[in-house]
């Protein structure tokens, strides 16, 4: 509750001081600076929980604590990485922070929502600033139509998050995900169609399959740097939603029983398509978009297996994926050629950049020794503890191996193939540079330790 | 009145607005078509509040009315925008992102 | 809840939707008949002048359809998202009996923060007419 009071007000906070501040380096300084101060807040709060919000419709616990304090932790690492490219967007330098901090403001509700009234307030003020900052470069054909698409695509969305939320209000007559009492002898119609919607509303948000074809538009349409948070700490905020509601609401045996298997189509389909298309795309950005929705497709697992397994799964995978993918698109906004070519021989050139890029991208792979492979494993793990979900796990194994094609390319790149990278070596800084590699070994550091994270769950 | 019927009236309500946003090309009409499947869950929302005697649901719909005010005001804003550049709403022409 | 459930106890029988029904009957009558009453008592007359769109007496020029000033769209998009917070007074206009001081003092929070947008929208010049 700390995070979320105090990124709201800190953001408006930003607003005003973008009217009085013309200094831009002022303003990144602010916007860094209280974004470490809402991770202190937010941990404060874990060694002294304080009083839940009045009328009981949020309730941060100590898992709700964890990922405000992971989602706080990558947008500062992205802030250091690429606060210096808002500048790019257009003039309005402090809204574009504040708008993130409003996003964050959103995240902090999805994590410790008690109520769908809530859950559908948050998925709103998370939305709605990311439509404004997807067109924020408003000269920019591309940038426009993502944001229109993006729009269009998110409100209607929101319409089948609405008539799930009612349904299932019609059927128990309580908004509050705990009081439901759905485990009861009969089912109601009603009930399973909620359910429907709410598994339609909300895969459309996180862009799973066969809801996912606005997300590659919008991620290669959207600034890059937009894109890069859009792709991670937002995603990762619609799983803990998605996975907060289904395993206190909809938990009880005789109701998964109806649902399980439509997320697991769900997670087979996400996986097939994502992987199989980042296969043939040429723009870097684009196959990061692609490489999203697969991600999107393994983290879905830990909604098929719902128990403490998949807590930890969603939550290392939320800290793996954020910082690998912030990191690569922090090196790729730096690139004036965002396809495959423009990577070619950084590895010389920029071998630092090079080695930390490699880092994120077997990361993403899923690599022993990195995050990424953690997260893959208790994810996996917690699909295989729900019985007769075997074929989805070699399918998502499979998929995983498919996935190293697209990763490698970009390393084989990189590493062994000749030729001047295109890379604004202006903007590599030391600075950035030494960034880049602490950003790495935190990768490395808890795919060999995953205990960073998940030792802080009770 | 039994609530059954203010549960086909919203429903068929919420299915107009979706076979809107599928068929129709202009943006402003697609976005009319949302906010019509957001008042058919308005609709919902109140029968059953008052089927339930309880008025946790008609809070509700004063969120949802707020926020679709704000999705408003920013879409139209995004609207404007894409107009000022292309001189067109259908979404048909914008094509810039399929390669 | 904020709102008492005994706000909702008005019967449901059909009788109680005659005053809606009295009320359409008369707005269609009263429309209807003012219709009807101004074609039968007013004057006529016919000629060109007479199909002319008319603007306040000034002879029209060109088409009403053309690009207007960005600033239209702009303050019409600002009164939609103050108009419609608005409707956060009505729980508590119902209420404010029941919520007491601690109720006031989160309307006050609230309109302190309507008043925060406000004033940001001024510093921000979005209601300047001229550039």
């Amino acid at each position: 509750m700390n995070e979320i009071v105090f990124t709201a007000v800190f953001g408006v906070f930003l607003l005003f001081s973008g009217l009085f501040i013309r200094s831009k380096n002022a303003i990144r300084f602010i916007a860094i600076t209280g974004m470490g101060l809402a991770f202190l807040v937010n941990g404060w709060e874990y060694f002294h929980p304080g009083n839940d919000w009045p009328g009981g419709m949020i309730h941060a616990d100590h898992v709700s604590i964890l990922f405000n304090a992971i989602a706080l932790g990558c947008t500062l690492v992205y802030f250091l990485l690429s606060g210096k490219d808002f500048e790019q967007l257009g003039e309005h330098l402090a809204e574009y922070f504040a708008l993130v901090y409003f996003i964050l403001c959103g995240v902090g509700i999805a994590s410790s929502f008690t109520s769908l009234l809530m859950l559908f307030l948050a998925i709103e003020i998370i939305s709605i600033p990311q439509y404004i900052l997807a067109g924020s470069q408003k000269s920019n054909l591309k940038s426009n139509e993502a944001s229109l698409k993006y729009f269009l695509m998110g409100a209607f969305s929101t319409g089948f998050l609405l008539m799930g939320i009612a349904l299932l209000y019609g059927s128990t007559g309580t908004f509050h995900i705990g009081e439901m009492n759905l485990g009861g002898s009969g089912i109601d119609p009603l009930v399973l169609t909620g359910i429907l919607f709410l598994i339609v509303g909300l895969t459309f948000k996180v862009g799973g399959a066969p809801f996912h074809f606005w997300t590659p538009d919008v991620y290669d349409g959207a600034p890059s740097v937009v894109t890069s948070f859009m792709a991670t700490v937002v995603k990762a905020a619609g799983f803990i939603a998605f996975l907060r509601l289904f395993s206190i609401a909809f938990s009880a045996d005789n109701i998964t029983a109806h649902w399980t298997l439509v997320i697991a189509l769900i997670a087979a389909a996400t996986l097939l398509v994502g992987n199989f298309t980042a296969v043939f795309q040429v723009s870097v950005k684009r196959m990061l978009a692609y490489s999203s929705i697969s991600q999107a497709g393994f983290m879905i697992l830990a909604l098929v297996g719902l128990g403490t397994l998949a807590w930890d799964g969603i939550l290392l995978y939320a800290a793996a994926y954020s910082l690998a993918t912030i990191g690569a698109f922090a090196v790729l906004i730096r690139m004036e050629d965002y396809t495959y070519e423009g990577y070619r021989g950084l590895g010389k050139k920029q071998p630092l950049v090079a080695l930390a890029n490699t880092v994120f991208l077997l990361s993403l792979t899923g690599i022993p020794a990195t995050a990424g492979f953690m997260a893959k494993y208790f994810v996996l793990s917690s699909a295989l503890q729900r019985g007769g979900m075997l074929w989805l796990v070699i399918l998502a194994l499979c998929c995983a191996a498919v996935s190293a094609y697209y990763y490698f390319r970009l390393i084989w790149a990189m590493y062994f193939q000749e030729g001047e990278p295109a890379i604004l070596p202006d903007r590599i800084t030391p600075a950035f540079k030494g960034l880049l590699i602490f950003t790495a070994l935190l990768v490395v550091a808890i795919g060999v330790y995953p205990g960073l994270v998940l030792n802080w769950l009770p | 009145m039994p609530i059954s019927n203010y549960i086909f009236l919203s429903l068929a309500l919420f299915c107009i607005g979706v076979m809107g946003v599928l068929i129709r090309r202009n943006a402003i009409i697609i976005f009319m078509c949302i906010e019509l499947m957001l008042n058919a869950v308005n609709l919902m929302l109140v029968a059953f509040s008052k089927f339930h005697h309880d008025a946790s649901a008609q809070v509700f719909v004063f969120f949802i009315m707020v926020v679709a005010a704000a999705e408003v005001s920013v879409g139209l804003a995004i609207i404007v925008m894409v107009y000022r550049q292309l001189h067109s709403v259908d979404v048909g022409v914008m094509n810039r992102l399929k390669h | 809840m904020l709102l008492h459930s005994y706000v909702l106890e008005a019967g449901t029988t059909p009788i109680s939707y005659f005053p809606i029904v009295l009320q359409l009957i008369m707005a269609l009558v009263f429309v209807g008949g003012v219709m009807i009453a101004t074609h039968l008592l007013g004057p006529k007359r016919k000629g060109s002048d007479k199909l002319e769109n008319f603007e306040c007496g000034i002879q029209s020029q060109g088409n009403a359809r053309q690009p207007m000033a960005i600033n239209y769209f702009l303050t019409a998009i600002l009164f939609v998202l103050f108009d419609v917070e608005v409707i956060f007074f009505y729980p508590y206009a119902v209420n404010f009996k029941i919520l007491g001081w601690a109720g006031f003092w989160e309307m006050v929070l609230f309109v302190a923060f309507f008043f925060a947008g406000f004033f940001y929208i001024i510093r921000k010049g979005a209601l300047n007419w001229r550039d």
